[in-house]
């Protein structure tokens, strides 16, 4: 709601500059966007064009004297309807024009000109409400000297309130009267009506036919005469962000500004039977609305009809037919109160959002419907020398009593955490010309119907407080005692936010929606059935944001994408996201990593980043979890991984996660090389977790080591080659160490050899290397038998 | 030649020996040659025999004088190769202390993280609990309860990803609000935040995203009040922009709340002066609060005549944008590492 100072000042005095009073607003009312001067511009006077001549030098230009008060002066002007006689606005030299467009004395092809003769698009007066080409002819009366802006009514200061839902109250000048006039602590003053009606009486017959109507007032004006408003009211109408039209238009649009209450002129010959019908429309009903648009109506949309036909969208917009022309002789006259929600619903489903819709749908205040009607019949007497037929015609169902809200005071005080005496309460709700009585604490009070907004005591709480000024609240904290402390849960998802960045990883945030054809793409086999639970959006902004994930890693592997193509090579990501499926969200750990693990630059030693690494990395994370009892087993589930590097992450209970290199498909149809990827459930981790109890006693005695490298096949897996050794190494074995892995030389094609370091010891003596090389004996014995091990 | 004079001739040579040896090796050699079994002084005691019995204590102590001396040149010279040798070693090793060392990249938390868990620490400072709930919502904890029924207009405030007629996308963290108040069984008192992703129907740009984190508190006692609201922000707005900042509220509207405000910070970029961060205007808005409106307590078994409440929240990227001058918000989710880095 664009706000015009000049207006609200008919209405309540206001003494302080725009920017105090938008301030003010801001803390006390609601959010001001913005606030300026409808006219930016200085040095601007009305001169008068005594002469006008053709440039010698120039078709376009032409040489104009104009009386500018105490002088004549010579400007040239290129505007071609320029003519002698005319008042006109004169920018003088040393004039500042919006846009910083300065204005100087200067020679234009040979010819002396000083100033220039101005447009009111100049002025920055927005092409869209006048419709102007070249200069403005003031046509109103004037002298040479006067101030342009004055005399057309241009001197005026704008504030836009960013109007919340809830204060429909301020869709119009009287409630921003209202509320300025709490705030400056004085009175509103409210407009005289009055209006000389002709003998004749109103003949119009008025039915409602819906419970979507609770009023409707209409008068019929005859003999009017369609021609501009008055400039004062075009300029108020330009200062609130509406374009003059025809004096029939602008009043009506003049009075919904200041009133709130929205107004609708019918051509009443074209209206054809002199009978409105207020009702329901039919299903797939059509109507013409004014800007040309053919409407398909349902039983939901209220119309007014003549009786027989549709002539407007209730509340929304009028119909073609019955639109004021230049020929319009009478018009009938509506004010009326439509349904909020009804209204809502209409304006939706059309997308046609009018200053009319606005307001119904945000409830207007049914007092204020007649006397809009009233306020605009005395202005069409006035500036339209209608007819004003005699009577309102009206059907009435609407409520009009004020609402009763009762509460303590001492409860406004314990809701604001104030000690305001009851009387500061009292003189509050005074300035909100609130009506209220005061009995011991209670306070009762009446809600005038211009604040539908206020339901209960609550409200009044925040008009107390806000009018008062949230500034004089204290700053306390809650008395509440309680103990604050993350849940187990909450601290593991910080620990390992903790060992991941330790680690060297960096926390991505991804998006958690995306394309539907993306979101199996780290879906086991087992799990495909998945497709049929994913959560997919109703209407969803674009394909590619239309399913809800069901593993980060998709999006992980865009952002390893966006920084490989930047050349930030080295990406090791985390991040801590869920998987939605229509059943539930469970929380996964997901990472991705590519290039090498730490950039030693000039060192030439680089760790790029394998299998082993991604393992490496999780294994760590998992150990320090106490989780160290989880193993791989390597899977060919994952139909984006490399089969021959990837595996599931175990414990006996079943899946926890998974971990595997991307497959060279799969890299290659993304742009992407080496990356290695992992997920694990959140919810999983937490449950396996094995939180050490007692602590292990040292080992006093010292451990006696020795080394093995054995020949297998390769399909021989390392994890069943511990399994045997620490099998036949019982209690004494304490430790196996894989530390070297060997292919080729003069081993055999399909052979491997393996390294381990075994670590032998006894807690209560020290151990003989006889008994030691008795047990190694013993397990490389097992490893032959059960897999075909030899000594290298 | 007294024998007095042969010891000093002893000790002279022996010093100058002594003095030319290199290495531990070679001076063993040259000691054995003074004091070995077979050394000068073997030869010297040999003299003692043929003295008569009054010299010899003299003779002895002599003798003794000499040895002991030339064994503190032995010392000495011991001492001195193997500083050299040390000197030797130390300047070998000497290494260009300026060349970079070896790195050991720690990884950072996402900044969204870092900014939600300094402030989950400084709720739970203050005896909060963090609450976490369901992204997925029915419309009925998403809207209904928190005052926005089917018609309410304030739903166009927010555009939402509906899945069904009745499942969304949250559009806000306030469900787990109703979701604790739902099963605190006593209905007593409650002191949380909820932290979390939320969606809106929005098309991204560098001010909307689609998704992003909202942090919000709620309090419910006898006599939580508006003014306890006030202190509870100011602590907050202090912590995330520095002890100096000052706080205003301003009247809003929220169907949530009632009374509603939006809070401003001062800004702490021109410290409330005026400069185009904060727009001229020396304040910033950070978030949306207010006292909980009574439907809203009652729609979760709370009886409103006896308990009161407060409730906060506030877009966990635009506390970051501001602090850090963030431009984009699509920063947060395009996870550039040069970017991502940065937030220590």
């Amino acid at each position: 709601m664009k706000v015009s100072l000049n207006w609200l000042k008919e209405l309540v005095d206001v003494n302080i500059t725009i920017e105090e009073l938008s301030t003010l607003f801001n803390l006390h009312s609601g959010e001001v966007e913005e606030y300026y001067n409808l006219v930016e511009a200085t040095n601007l006077v009305v001169g008068y064009v005594e002469s006008k001549e053709q440039h010698p030098d120039a078709d376009k230009l032409s040489i104009c004297h104009v009386n500018i008060g105490n002088e004549v002066s010579q400007i040239v002007c290129g505007a071609p309807n320029v003519e002698k006689g005319q008042h006109v606005i004169v920018a003088l030299p040393g004039a500042v024009l919006p846009g910083g467009f300065n204005i100087k004395s200067s020679t234009i092809r040979g010819v002396e000109s000083n100033g220039m003769i101005c447009s009111l698009s100049e002025l920055g007066i927005d092409k869209k409400y006048h419709h102007e080409e070249g200069i403005h002819e003031i046509t109103v009366e004037c002298n040479p000297g006067d101030n342009p802006v004055e005399v057309l009514s241009l001197n005026d200061s704008v504030f836009a309130l960013d109007l919340t839902p809830n204060r429909a109250d301020l869709l119009s000048i009287m409630g921003v009267a209202y509320d300025t006039a709490a705030i400056l602590k004085t009175e509103v003053k409210l407009k005289e009506i009055s209006l000389v009606e002709v003998q004749k009486s109103n003949p119009v017959i008025i039915e409602i036919d819906t419970d979507k109507c609770s009023s409707y007032y209409a008068r019929v004006i005859e003999n009017i005469e369609i021609k501009d408003s008055p400039k004062w009211m075009q300029a108020r109408l330009i200062a609130a962000g509406m374009r003059p039209i025809n004096n029939v238009v602008d009043i009506t649009n003049y009075v919904m500004l200041e009133t709130g209450q929205p107004l609708h002129a019918f051509d009443y010959d074209l209206l054809e039977t002199g009978k409105i019908v207020v009702r329901q429309a039919n299903e797939n009903e059509e109507l013409v609305t004014l800007d040309n648009e053919t409407r398909k109506l349902t039983v939901n949309d209220i119309v007014i009809t003549n009786g027989s036909k549709s002539v407007a969208i209730g509340g929304v917009m009028g119909g073609l037919d019955t639109e004021i022309i230049s020929t319009s002789r009478s018009i009938l006259l509506e004010s009326a109160v439509f349904d909020f929600y009804s209204i809502r619903k209409t304006s939706n489903r059309l997308d046609l959002r009018s200053e009319a819709s606005t307001r119904f749908e945000r409830k207007v205040d049914p007092n204020r419907t007649l006397l809009a009607l009233e306020m605009a019949s005395m202005l069409f007497g006035k500036y339209a020398n209608g007819d004003i037929l005699k009577g309102v015609n009206k059907v009435e169902n609407g409520d009009l009593t004020e609402k009763v809200i009762t509460v303590e005071a001492g409860k406004i005080n314990k809701v604001l955490g104030t000690n305001y005496p009851v009387e500061l309460i009292e003189e509050t709700l005074s300035r909100l010309n609130f009506k209220h009585t005061l009995e011991n604490d209670l306070l009762t009070i009446q809600i005038p119907t211009r604040r539908q907004d206020i339901l209960t005591y609550q409200d009044i709480v925040e008009e107390v407080g806000r009018i008062q000024g949230y500034d004089n609240l204290p700053t306390t904290l809650p008395e509440t005692v309680s103990m604050g402390a993350l849940s187990p849960s909450q601290l593991v998802k910080r620990k390992i936010h903790t060992l991941l960045t330790g680690l060297g990883l960096n926390e991505v945030v991804t998006y958690s929606l995306t394309s539907k054809d993306k979101v199996l793409d780290f879906v086991s086999k087992d799990e495909q059935h998945l497709l049929s639970e994913v959560v997919e959006l109703m209407m969803p902004m674009s394909q590619d944001k239309s399913t809800m994930i069901l593993s980060p890693i998709r999006g992980i592997l865009e952002s390893v994408k966006y920084n490989v193509a930047r050349k930030n090579n080295d990406v090791l990501f985390y991040e801590l996201s869920k998987r939605y499926t229509k059943e539930e969200e469970t929380e996964v750990l997901c990472g991705a990593l590519t290039g090498e693990l730490s950039n030693v630059l000039w060192q030439g030693k680089k760790e790029v980043v394998d299998f082993y690494t991604a393992k490496g990395i999780v294994s760590s994370m998992l150990l320090e979890l106490g989780l160290s009892h989880l193993y791989f087993e390597a899977t060919n589930d994952y139909s984006n991984l490399h089969p021959g590097q990837s595996a599931y992450i175990k414990d006996r209970s079943g899946i926890v996660g998974f971990i595997g290199k991307l497959h060279p498909q799969y890299e290659k149809a993304n742009d992407l090389k080496n990356v290695y990827v992992f997920e694990l459930k959140i919810e999983s981790l937490l449950e396996l977790r094995r939180p050490l109890k007692k602590v292990k006693e040292i080992n006093k005695y010292p451990s006696i080591y020795r080394d093995l490298a054995i020949v297998v096949n390769k399909d021989v897996e390392a994890q069943s080659i511990k399994t045997v050794i620490s099998k036949t190494g019982k209690r004494m074995l304490t430790d196996i160490m894989i530390f070297d892995l060997f292919v080729g030389g003069n081993l055999a094609e399909n052979q491997k050899s393996i390294a381990l370091r075994l670590a032998f010891t006894d807690p209560k003596r020290t151990l003989e290397s006889k008994e030691v090389d008795e047990r190694v004996k013993e397990i490389l014995g097992s490893l032959e038998k059960q897999l075909s091990a030899v000594l290298r | 030649m007294s024998v007095k004079e042969k010891l000093q001739e002893l000790i002279s040579e022996a010093k100058e020996k002594i003095s030319l040896v290199q290495s531990v090796h070679e001076l063993n050699d040259v000691k054995a040659k003074y004091l070995g079994k077979k050394g000068s002084f073997q030869e010297i005691m040999k003299l003692m025999k043929d003295l008569p019995n009054e010299e010899r204590p003299m003779f002895g102590k002599l003798t003794n004088e000499a040895k002991q001396v030339i064994t503190n040149y032995l010392i000495d010279q011991k001492q001195l190769i193997e500083d050299a040798k040390v000197n030797e070693q130390l300047r070998s090793e000497t290494i260009d202390v300026t060349l970079p060392g070896r790195s050991f990249e720690v990884g950072k938390k996402h900044l969204l993280t870092q900014i939600k868990e300094e402030l989950e620490d400084l709720f739970i400072g203050m005896g909060y609990s963090v609450m976490e709930g369901p992204e997925i919502e029915i419309d009925e904890y998403n809207f209904e309860k928190l005052n926005l029924p089917k018609n309410h207009p304030a739903r166009d405030m927010q555009d939402t990803f509906y899945i069904t007629e009745e499942t969304l996308l949250r559009t806000h963290t306030s469900p787990v609000q109703v979701r604790t108040m739902l099963d605190n069984k006593e209905k007593g008192p409650i002191k949380i935040v909820c932290p979390g992703k939320v969606f809106r129907r929005d098309d991204d740009d560098a001010t909307h995203s689609h998704q992003f984190m909202q942090f919000e508190g709620l309090v419910v006692d006898e006599t939580t009040s508006m003014a306890d609201l006030k202190g509870t922000l100011l602590v907050a707005a202090r912590k995330l922009f520095g002890d100096k900042r000052e706080i205003r509220l301003r009247p809003s509207y929220f169907p949530f709340t009632e009374p509603s405000v939006e809070v401003d910070v001062s800004c702490h970029n021109c410290n409330g002066k005026g400069c185009n961060i904060c727009k001229g205007t020396g304040w910033i808005e950070v978030l949306g609060a207010g006292v909980v409106n009574n439907n809203v307590l009652e729609a979760s078994g709370y009886d409103s005549t006896k308990y009161q409440a407060f409730a906060f929240g506030m877009g966990v990227e635009r506390i970051a944008m501001l602090k850090y001058g963030i431009n984009d918000i699509r920063s947060f989710y395009t996870n550039d590492i040069r970017f991502n880095k940065q937030f220590k």
